[in-house]
């Protein structure tokens, strides 16, 4: 479906949807920041946030089960799911989105992860495309998206000026249309015109690029041992900002939590955890496979532009810059893959 | 009626003296308040702020950490550490907004059953108007 | 100022003479306003050597990875390691010799003087530009940054954008150093603990609020423990390997392990790896800032080390970083320490 919104009427949709619980970015604490807003609070103008809203889908901790002793000694278990509550997540970028749809891939297919998916289906995605990009580092179109790429989203809004041109993708993303019919115009074939020009225009923008991206998962292949890890990999603290930040990193632990010992209590959680740390591959024998910051570095690189790629067809990139942004010692992924490209 | 809030104590007793006093205590049939948990630790300088802040963790209202007069360490200067530890760690509970009253530390020497039961008293009157440590505690 | 064509040339010689392994200095990083550090092996390579505002890293940190590095290898070369530092780097080292982590013979010291400035906070600097990127920094003499952008040159004055850990440094030019780049300008701060003050300032309760809000943010990425030259402990009590696995431990042994911190992001826990973290530091940060500098949640973690700073110093008239043969905080004390909270 697309539509015309008007901005004047923007405030009175937006009142509408704000019936269930809607995540927007705000500027919480001088950094924005997806949080929980009422309608007034919302903006489509805002930078990129500091955390991806990956965070409300799939969140750094996760409740399984609730597990006790009850009166007679026997174990009792209570599984713990997110609960029934229906929200949307407003102003995600596409990018973010896109990598929502690569969390889909891993959290679904043969073994659906019942906790994911159940906090997934209970919320539509409102994307706002980027008329100009949201951060210095943003490289999209280099990883097969776009400033406007729908992947992902429900709905995705393109400002138009005085108007919003509103484009839905599924039912989810209809109903919120239809939630408030009479605000919403058929689109001119002019503004049609224009949306395309606007979309093709904000794709020359991007400030960083990343040539032959194509190339990179083949030549990735041979270059398990190479020294180019223990390069590129000098200036690591081996700190989990890059992985914490991205918006496609989904790896996980899970622990018991005791709350009491007697009697017993606890729970188990879900909880984010960090290829960059040591402790991730460590085995209980004390042996671990990955000793040293180059390859935890290799992994990063080579689990987005070889693994992934292998999998599902996709590299688990999106390009928001993320990474390259807040890296204490300016590691820049483009760099890293420049030289992985160009490495003979 | 509700019940009256008993705090739990979490006392870390050197081995060579605050122990032998808890024991004196104990066997001159002294009364003093039963919220005390008893942990044996062989020196007041062996406690590591980590065991303070894990009992805050697991439950304690209060933590006590209590060792010998200065010159009668069992191994010379441990209480001395201890001193220097424990007052930073107080400093920096104050400025994180806890409340530093939660946290004590005494001297206590093998014959000092009766200052022991004191303590203990007095830091029990302490904590009851706090009410239960919750800022630390792992319940979630 | 410091001339950079001198710590280049410095730079040049060491290596063609063979002194030292390789040489860790700072280059251009690719986002216009932060350098970057960079291991220079090769002679030609010392050209790329820069020194300007944006030189923030603590480089005294990559001393851990050289010293795990030398560990692994079978006939490791000896030679020192040449060190960029500035003047709150050079106190890092100073205390990594007096806990013995480091031996003098390990270092080949540059010690390059901050003079009358120091180095930028990004954000600050950020919020002047308004979005532009910075193509060139630099101080000029009467203590203004010279920011160049595509639309030209602006000056803004240092203590605009200033770390707040510059403003508030008491030495701002290496105390330990083998060769000494720019002038020792003698610089006094009456503001040392003005950050710490504002906190100490508030009620209990508005406290526990300010650092609530703030350890709330914390996403447990541990880039302050990672970035901090003194956080060398080869097990942290946060990570799960802290125990040792034997081919005889049992499964019962490695259930019943300790996890003193867990993983999940909850207050309790995150409070206690922040207080844990900054006890382990008493004594001996040395207001770098780095760990502030580098959360990426902007959490004011430099206040809590700052706090254990200035009390060290009114408590035990203790400083940290000036002399590598003093004994550490903790392991040492004197008999008229203050003992009035015992009871």
């Amino acid at each position: 479906m697309e539509k015309i919104l008007t901005k004047k009427s923007f405030p009175n949709w937006i009142a509408k949807l704000a019936t269930v619980q809607i995540y927007a970015p705000v500027v919480k604490d001088d950094l924005w920041s997806y949080e929980v807003v009422d309608a007034a609070g919302i903006t489509t103008e805002y930078t990129n946030a500091i955390q991806s809203p990956k965070k409300i889908i799939f969140p750094q901790r996760e409740l399984f089960l609730e597990f006790s002793h009850n009166d007679n000694g026997s174990p009792e278990i209570r599984e713990l799911l997110p609960e029934d509550k229906e929200s949307i997540i407003f102003g995600i970028r596409p990018c973010d989105a896109k990598g929502v749809s690569h969390m889909d891939k891993v959290f679904g297919g043969d073994f659906e992860d019942s906790y994911y998916w159940k906090r997934r289906n209970q919320v539509t995605l409102v994307g706002v495309g980027c008329n100009t990009p949201p951060s210095p580092n943003c490289f999209c179109t280099s990883v097969d998206g776009s400033p406007f790429s729908h992947e992902g989203l429900d709905v995705l809004l393109t400002d138009m000026g005085d108007n919003y041109y509103v484009q839905t993708f599924t039912k989810k993303g209809d109903k919120l249309v239809n939630m408030s019919k009479g605000l919403f115009a058929a689109p001119k074939p002019k503004e049609k015109a224009d949306l395309e020009s606007l979309h093709k225009d904000a794709e020359t923008k991007l400030p960083r690029h990343l040539k032959d991206t194509k190339k990179i998962p083949p030549k990735l292949k041979g270059l398990f041992d190479s020294e180019i890890w223990d390069d590129e990999s000098m200036s690591c603290i081996r700190c989990g900002i890059c992985t914490y930040l991205c918006p496609t990193c989904h790896c996980f632990d899970i622990s018991d939590e005791i709350t009491s010992h007697s009697p017993l209590e606890g729970k188990r959680v879900r909880t984010w955890d960090n290829c960059q740390f040591p402790d991730f591959t460590m085995h209980s024998s004390g042996h671990n496979p990955r000793p040293d910051k180059a390859s935890r570095l290799r992994q990063r690189i080579m689990h987005k532009f070889q693994y992934f790629v292998e999998i599902y067809n996709n590299y688990q990139c999106v390009g928001c810059g993320r990474c390259i942004s807040k890296c204490p010692v300016g590691i820049d992924i483009i760099q890293v893959l420049e030289k992985v490209r160009d490495h003979v | 009626m509700a019940e009256e809030f008993e705090p739990k104590i979490v006392a870390f007793l050197c081995k060579w003296c605050s122990s032998a006093g808890s024991d004196l205590a104990g066997v001159s049939r002294m009364q003093y308040p039963p919220n005390v948990v008893p942990i044996t630790v062989m020196c007041s300088g062996s406690v590591s702020p980590l065991y303070i802040l894990s009992a805050f963790n697991k439950g304690a209202d209060g933590v006590l950490v209590s060792g010998c007069h200065p010159g009668d360490c069992h191994y010379i200067k441990g209480n001395y550490y201890a001193r220097r530890r424990i007052a930073l760690v107080k400093e920096l509970m104050e400025y994180i907004g806890l409340e530093p009253d939660r946290f004590q530390m005494s001297w206590v020497s093998a014959a000092e059953g009766i200052k022991y039961t004191k303590i203990i008293k007095d830091f029990v009157n302490i904590l009851k108007p706090l009410g239960p440590q919750t800022n630390l505690r792992r319940s979630q | 100022m410091v001339n950079l064509d001198d710590l280049k040339k410095e730079a040049l010689n060491l290596l063609k003479d063979e002194k030292v392994k390789y040489i860790i200095g700072y280059t251009e990083g690719s986002n216009g306003t932060s350098a970057a550090p960079a291991f220079i092996k090769n002679p030609e390579d010392t050209d790329k050597l820069v020194w300007n505002p944006g030189c923030f890293h603590n480089l005294t940190r990559f001393l851990r990875d050289e010293k795990k590095r030398k560990a692994r290898e079978k006939h490791p070369d000896e030679r020192p390691v040449g060190i960029v530092v500035k003047g709150c780097d050079s106190r890092a080292i100073n205390v990594l010799l007096q806990e013995k982590y480091i031996k003098r013979d390990d270092v080949f010291i540059l010690g390059v003087s901050c003079e009358s400035t120091g180095v930028i906070d990004e954000k600050k600097v950020a919020k002047k530009l308004k979005g532009k990127k910075a193509q060139k920094i630099e101080w000029d003499t009467n203590r203004n940054l010279v920011v160049t952008t595509e639309d030209g040159t602006t000056k803004i004055p240092a203590d605009e954008v200033l770390a707040e850990r510059c403003v508030e440094c008491p030495v701002h030019s290496p105390v330990v150093y083998d060769i000494f780049f720019g002038d020792k300008i003698k610089r006094t701060t009456d503001a040392q603990f003005k950050s710490v003050e504002k906190i100490e300032n508030l009620s209990q309760k508005e406290k526990w609020d300010f650092w609530k809000k703030q350890f709330d943010k914390c996403i447990r990425c541990y880039a302050c423990r990672s970035v901090c030259p003194m956080c060398y402990c080869d097990e942290c009590v946060v990570d799960t390997i802290s125990f040792a696995v034997t081919a005889d431990t049992t499964a019962e042994e490695k259930a019943q392990r300790i996890k003193w911190i867990e993983k999940s992001p909850t207050p309790s826990e995150t409070f206690i790896y922040h207080i844990i973290r900054a006890i382990h530091l008493a004594g001996r940060c040395i207001d770098c800032g780095e760990c502030e500098r580098v959360c990426p949640l902007d959490i004011p973690i430099r206040f809590l080390n700052k706090k254990l700073e200035k009390e060290a110093k009114s408590l035990f008239d203790y400083e940290v970083g000036f002399d590598p043969d003093q004994l550490s905080l903790v392991s040492s004390f004197k008999d008229e320490d203050p003992e009035d909270f015992i009871r």
